[in-house]
């Protein structure tokens, strides 16, 4: 399959294709339900994933934690930035075999930096099925700030 | 606290589902042991209804529909869509399929599959003739 020295690229390709083959043929698990539909982003990239949507009043972010819950996750604001810390356990079942493991254990420090200043006492936190919402309300400095313009 | 998901059943064609939205297929995790096979996988943000979970024939199928696809408010920075979840795996032999069942926790489905008892590694006592 592989003749001579094609080129760095292309022998990782190959063999990733090769490791593809030999996963599907050993293992009937792998890659069944992935075929037609493309895959969730790798767990490992950036644990949580995280949206920040912004509204007049405050700063909303979502963060897609599955398997956690309250007791896991600390919240916090520092310096500007939110800081969203946790650990994230998955454990095999105690006497399983295992077949196809893509939910690993997963440790995480996020730091978001956060466009304007929040007040800190005000923030908020909910966790509900596996995703968690903190409202950041802007500071009333962030506020916008209506400018009454007189006449001179 | 863990909820159940009722699984339906289904002997027939697979009703073709005109999904209009893009889907996903989660993050798994398969185990098994002597008495069934285990598949759990990360779903967050799915309301328990929105959870389908069916057996046909010899194959799992889950749809799992996230909330409205509107977002209210612009955002500033997106890592990931509120896309569906979608997955569907073939059952090995030897599964009790009329009784797999499902539980949902923190937005992690856990998926049971009982192995039939005949499957079920079955230890044979000899017996020696004296």
């Amino acid at each position: 399959m592989l003749t001579g020295w094609i080129g760095f690229d292309d022998t990782l390709r190959a063999l990733d294709l090769l490791q593809q083959h030999m996963d599907r043929s050993l293992d009937p698990w792998v890659g069944s339900g992935k075929r037609f539909a493309r895959s969730a982003r790798p767990v490992e990239a950036v644990w949580p994933a995280t949206n920040v949507f912004e509204t007049k009043e405050a700063f909303l972010v979502k963060a897609e934690v599955p398997g956690m819950a309250e007791g896991g996750i600390a919240v916090s604001v520092e310096d500007d930035s939110l800081v969203i810390r946790g650990e994230r356990k998955s454990e095999v079942p105690e006497g399983y075999k295992v077949h196809l493991r893509e939910r690993p254990s997963i440790a995480f420090t996020r730091k978001l930096a956060l466009p304007a200043r929040v007040d800190a006492e005000a923030v908020s936190a909910t966790l509900s099925r596996g995703v968690l919402t903190i409202t950041l309300p802007k500071s009333k400095e962030a506020l916008p700030h209506q400018i009454a313009v007189k006449s001179a | 606290m863990s909820d159940a998901i009722s699984v339906s059943h289904d002997n027939g064609v697979a009703a073709a589902r005109a999904y209009s939205r893009q889907a996903v297929a989660p993050p798994v995790d398969v185990y098994e042991n002597a008495d069934e096979v285990l598949i759990v996988a990360d779903v967050p943000g799915v309301p328990d209804e929105n959870m389908d979970l069916k057996v046909e024939n010899d194959t799992l199928t889950l749809e799992a529909r996230r909330g409205p696809a509107k977002e209210e408010h612009p955002a500033l920075a997106r890592e990931f869509e509120a896309l569906d979840f979608s997955a569907s795996f073939r059952i090995p032999a030897g599964i009790e399929a009329s009784a797999v069942s499902a539980e949902s926790k923190n937005g992690t489905l856990t998926v049971h599959l009982p192995k039939a008892a005949a499957a079920k590694p079955r230890k044979i006592t000899v017996h020696s003739e004296s």
